[in-house]
């Protein structure tokens, strides 16, 4: 979470809201959040109905593995980082910086 | 015998949530499925549903497995 909000100035000049999910209570988020700095929702998929359907469930953890959508203005999912891939989230900062550089 | 019981066990599992299934991620091109969850600003509680983004602005939604953990 910490290496998107070091790229949340250029995520959002790119018109991109970044939003943290995990299967924490939101009370516990929100604990998270202010302890790291994060100033983007983080939100609560308590049961974990939303990170089944996103596929991430994962059952020796009880939780999600990490996973990073990038979905476009169309509602359409652009780029994946999954696992070890989705701690640096540069894959994803450069797909969200591509576009503007057509402008 | 064994077939059998195979087959009423399949039919069990079948008949069960799918929820209880790992479902699969959607891929590249695929639409996201829609969510409205809650987060917490401040004292307040509220909601973000995903669709309202739509046409707006891209969406980075970022999955991790707990709070208090790194990266």
């Amino acid at each position: 979470m910490k290496n998107f909000q070091a790229n949340l100035k250029t995520l959002e000049a790119a018109d991109t809201q970044v939003l943290g999910v995990s299967m924490d209570s939101w009370f516990s988020n929100k604990a998270f959040a202010d302890q790291i700095g994060v100033t983007f929702p983080l939100l609560s998929d308590w049961g974990g109905k939303v990170t089944r359907e996103y596929g991430v469930y994962k059952d020796e953890y009880q939780a999600p593995r990490r996973v990073n959508f990038l979905i476009g203005k169309d509602g359409k999912i652009m780029e994946e980082q999954v696992d070890k891939d989705a701690i640096d989230p540069k894959k994803i900062v450069d797909a969200c910086a591509r576009p503007k550089l057509k402008n | 015998m064994h077939q059998k019981l195979a087959g009423a066990l399949l039919l069990a599992l079948l008949a069960m949530s799918p929820a209880l299934f790992a479902q699969t991620m959607p891929k590249v091109g695929d639409m996201a499925p829609d969510f409205t969850l809650k987060y917490a600003a401040g004292d307040d509680l509220k909601e973000v549903k995903l669709s309202d983004y739509r046409g707006k602005k891209n969406v980075v939604l970022a999955f991790y497995v707990f709070a208090f953990t790194g990266g």
